[in-house]
């Protein structure tokens, strides 16, 4: 058995020598030769004879040739050097080709890049293809997203046998202060001390966590990232061992974190998770799990093991009834729902583009078959099988459809920089857009698959020539029916598939219209928002917040430039707060009855701060909001919504919070012009504004319309009344708009460019079917001209073909869009309503681009000389 | 010649394993020796015969090695391996049971030839 495996890899790779074969040959012939004459025969009739019997001599040595182990390795490297011959002889034929690929598959890699990491590539820190995320899930509601309480997370990290570490982590914000250095609120994580030895992580400068770090009674301890390193402290090596306040209370820097290091996800500061006895309560639910699977331990498993030690618990412990467990990964924990369908649709609209053109490229290369068919035509005559040539020109096709991806990797590369610098704000930091092997798999695949697809059925038409009528005739007219068909179905294809992508990107540049449309009376450039977060520590209640508010009030407005300056909840377009209705003498008793609204809760002064008009009424005032003066102002179109036909003056109604709490009868007080509040909503509530008194919290936000930059005053301001007090998230009402509707103009922009792509893709097609029927038709056309056709007639002639393949893709793009944008729109990231407006428009469009693609061969053919045109071979 | 039988599928490769058990040979003598022993009945198609030749060697069943023909000319000389020595065994004893078979399905009483 190996014996035979041996002499036959021995021969794979030292072919027998031609010349061996014809030696036997001869050395038969003679003998048969020699018998021959002995029986009489004269030399030459003998020879004859004797050629005759064996046969076909070429046959007979290539029939031994195929008998070699893997001799078709050879003429697979014969057809790869036929091929590039052909793809160098035609050379802007070929570049055509891989350009139209290169975009295609370029696209496809990029976007499958960016799903890959938002969905399936596992967190880049040692072992973090076996990260997962635990959180408690609650049976009744199936809300996977409850966190756990400390004394549950020791239970279950005391039990399980499932992960080689548990850790848990207290999310939040925390504001870091020291003299000397204005105080900042950052974004930190309270963790117990195992966290960054389970990711394998060690300290840049000093130290991480050590085991004694989280137990009661610890120094608390803090490790910087690198980012607050950099920007706060400079990079300097003496803030190891500095004391630094954390929310007011001591902290020691023990230690800083290499570049780019968030674990879990976009943090600043680290605290070892220092038990407390509000810690220790087991229904305080604010802890996030993170665990190492142990290898070969699966998601399923290890759900199936805290699912039966959460059933133990939730028998033993009352507040763990009704508790489940979820470990899920990063992805599915972060990037479910709504994003899971965005980045998919986004694979699917460039896998369109990618069919897109390859139906380009089948078209193009189907023109050029019936030029090939002599080549094919003589190939066949000396003897190459069908089998072959289809081989030959898959290979020819596959190798162009490599190089136009390799191309295409370009492309993807510079569309990921892209899209990383585009979302470089946004997107959660373990979010890596890089590429991987599967990536680098799934781009190779492509390159294999685009060539057979758009290879294969011009291979297996223009590898079945009428051997003897092209011979004859040459190439006109042959197999025009049946290429016609099937290129006006792969423009038709290509239609309906272009229009599915205009459409949804029409959806897109709507929504980003509208968005940029939205409350032009507010002077976005002028006005700067910040938000305070007033610590409970310092500020106990609604009274000492509002106390500080009167005080920084009057100083934001002495200073010099400002015009206006209020407090507020949200800012304008920037999403509002929502509570159930219901009027005074229009009682409803059931909850999921009554009307929802938004609110936004101000001071006095806001309305003027945003250039709101006021349309009636009058603006709060200081009284508003205490006891017995609880007022509201309602928008217009709040008006109408909620008192159709009536004036709204003076009318009462209450609101309900969550815990179904009805609030004291408030009083309308005035009705202002009307304000998108909500923009990424799809059926914005009815707003209304209560005043700061009544609604109060202590999280609200500065705005401040000034001629210059305020910033550097609204902080000293704010630090001359409270040193401790950070300004949050300070930015123009500009640019925090624009990060509303990010979503819109990030994606917006990619389902355009998708859809600009495929638009002229299946231009480009459409004029180069047109183009090449007419090319083929020149001489009839010529014959009508003689014959007294008019332009008109010609004009017809030729554009007939490509009008119905305009209509016909046009009628099924629009039974495919209809699903696929009303997907899009159900998502609330404020897109459009899907409306017939939008088809329309991007129908029309479509059509007259295609159409004046169709033209340009008809207006040429209408112009042929015919004394010229009959003539033309 | 005119009473010659189309070869079964595949029955070509075990006779010439079979005619070269006896003694290496060359192809000329391969296709002589298989149309003596059958009494001309089986025609061995020259076209046909290096193609299974060369299948053979390429399997390691026969070995090829030049040598001089018994009038003193080169001439390739074929010979059993002792692979293709059980190939031949094994492929003898199928067409035991194989010609059996058939033999009883249609009623011959055939002795085993072997």
């Amino acid at each position: 058995m190996i014996r035979e495996l041996l002499t036959r890899i021995r021969f794979l790779m030292f072919r027998k020598k031609r010349s061996e074969f014809d030696d036997e040959l001869r050395f038969h012939l003679e003998r048969s030769i020699a018998v021959k004459v002995a029986a009489g025969l004269p030399a030459g009739e003998a020879r004859r004879q004797a050629m005759i019997e064996f046969g076909g001599v070429q046959a007979a040595r290539e029939e031994c040739e195929r008998q070699r182990p893997g001799w078709w390795l050879g003429t697979v490297a014969q057809d790869i050097r036929y091929a590039v011959r052909g793809i160098l002889a035609h050379r802007w034929f070929s570049a055509a080709i891989m350009a139209t690929l290169a975009l295609g598959i370029g696209l496809n890699t990029m976007v499958f890049t960016l799903v890959n990491a938002v969905l399936y590539k596992p967190v880049s820190v040692p072992g973090g293809d076996r990260l997962v995320c635990i959180g408690n899930r609650l049976l009744s509601r199936d809300d996977s997203n409850v966190p756990l309480s400390y004394p549950d997370f020791h239970d279950y990290r005391a039990q399980t046998a499932s992960f080689e570490s548990f850790e848990a982590i207290d999310d939040g914000g925390g504001i870091l202060s020291e003299s000397g250095n204005p105080p900042h609120r950052y974004h930190v994580a309270r963790a117990t001390a195992g966290l960054f030895a389970m990711v394998h992580t060690k300290a840049l400068l000093g130290r991480a966590f050590l085991p004694a770090d989280d137990h009661a009674g610890a120094e608390p301890a803090l490790v910087l990232s690198y980012n607050v390193w950099q920007e706060r402290y400079a990079g300097l090596s003496s803030v190891i061992g500095r004391s630094v306040r954390v929310n007011g209370k001591a902290a020691t820097i023990i230690g800083v974190m290499p570049k780019d290091f968030r674990f879990p996800s976009g943090v600043d500061l680290w605290m070892p998770l220092i038990p407390t006895p509000d810690l220790a309560k087991r229904d305080n639910r604010q802890l996030r799990g993170y665990a190492i699977l142990k290898p070969g331990i699966t998601l399923h498993q290890a759900n199936a093991e805290l699912g039966g030690i959460a059933g133990r618990l939730a028998r033993q412990f009352p507040d763990d009834k009704d508790l489940g467990v979820s470990v899920l990964t990063f992805q599915q924990r972060f990037n479910g729902g709504n994003i899971r369908i965005v980045f998919l649709m986004m694979l699917a609209a460039v896998g369109f583009v990618l069919l897109i053109a390859c139906a380009d490229v089948a078209n193009m290369t189907l023109s050029r078959a019936l030029s090939r068919q002599r080549e094919m035509s003589i190939r066949t005559a000396l003897g190459a099988t069908r089998g072959r040539l289809i081989r030959q020109l898959l290979i020819e096709s596959t190798m162009l459809s490599t190089g136009g991806g390799v191309l295409g990797m370009g492309l993807a590369e510079a569309g990921i920089h892209w899209f990383d610098l585009s979302t470089q704000t946004i997107r959660p930091s373990w979010i890596e857009f890089t590429m991987d092997f599967t990536v680098f798999g799934y781009f190779a695949a492509l390159c294999i698959v685009s060539g057979l697809l758009f290879g294969i059925a011009p291979a297996l038409r223009s590898s079945k020539p009428d051997l003897a009528g092209v011979l004859k005739e040459g190439a006109h007219s042959v197999g025009r029916r049946r290429g016609g068909w099937l290129s006006a179905g792969l423009v038709v294809f290509q239609f309906a598939l272009t229009l599915v992508l205009l459409s949804g990107a029409g959806l897109f540049v709507r929504a980003l219209l509208n968005s940029l449309s939205i409350n032009p009376f507010v002077p976005t450039t002028q006005l700067t928002m910040a938000s305070l977060q007033l610590p409970d520590s310092r500020y106990k209640d609604s009274d000492a917040r509002q106390r500080f508010y009167d005080q920084l009030l009057p100083r934001l407005r002495e200073l010099p430039g400002v015009a206006h300056a209020a407090i507020t909840s949200d800012g304008p377009g920037l999403g509002a707060n929502r509570h159930q209705i219901e009027l005074e003498h229009a009682p409803i008793a059931n909850p999921a009855q009554r009307p929802g609204i938004a609110y936004v809760v101000q001071s006095p002064g806001y309305l003027e701060a945003i250039h709101l008009p006021l349309l009636e009424g009058r603006d709060f005032n200081d009284i508003d909001g205490t006891a017995r003066h609880e007022a509201a102002i309602v928008t217009r179109d709040a008006a109408m919504r909620l008192w159709p036909g009536q004036n709204p003056m003076g009318k009462r109604f209450r609101l309900y919070d969550d815990k179904n709490k009805a609030s004291d009868w408030i009083t309308v007080v005035g009705i202002s012009a009307d304000l998108m509040q909500e923009i990424q909503e799809n059926n914005p509530r009815p707003l209304l504004f209560v005043p700061y008194r009544q609604e109060g919290s202590d999280n609200m936000a500065v705005v401040v319309e000034s001629t210059a930059d305020p910033l550097q005053a609204m902080r000293t301001t704010v630090q001359s009344l409270d040193p401790e007090l950070p300004l949050n998230d300070p930015s123009r009402m500009k640019d925090a708009l624009e990060r509303q509707t990010w979503f819109l103009r990030v994606f917006g922009r990619i389902f355009l460019g998708f859809a600009l792509i495929a638009m002229l893709m299946a231009s480009v097609g459409i004029y180069a079917v047109i183009a090449h029927a007419t090319n083929s038709r020149t001489q009839e056309i010529g014959v009508r001209l003689a014959l007294g056709a008019t332009m008109r007639n010609v004009l017809l002639l030729v554009m007939k073909r490509g009008l119905w393949q305009i209509g016909a893709g046009l009628m099924l793009g629009l039974g495919a869009a209809l699903p696929f944008t009303h997907l899009m729109a159900s998502l609330p990231f404020g897109m459009a309503r899907s409306d017939a407006s939008i088809f329309l428009i991007v129908a029309l469009g479509l059509a007259s681009v295609g159409l004046f693609a169709c033209w340009l061969p008809a207006r040429r053919a209408a112009g042929l000389d015919p004394a010229k045109a009959i003539r033309y071979e | 010649m005119s009473t010659s039988i189309d070869l079964l599928q595949g029955t070509l490769d075990v006779l010439i394993l079979q005619t070269l058990s006896l003694e290496p040979m060359h192809g000329w003598g391969v296709a002589q020796r298989i149309q003596q022993v059958s009494k001309d009945a089986l025609q061995i198609g020259q076209g046909s015969l290096y193609p299974a030749l060369y299948r053979l060697e390429y399997k390691g069943w026969i070995k090829a090695e030049w040598g001089n023909s018994e009038n003193n000319r080169r001439a390739k000389f074929y010979r059993l391996t002792a692979a293709g020595r059980r190939q031949l065994e094994s492929e003898l004893e199928t067409w035991d049971r194989l010609s059996t078979a058939i033999g009883l399905v249609l009623g011959r009483t055939v002795e085993a030839s072997r």
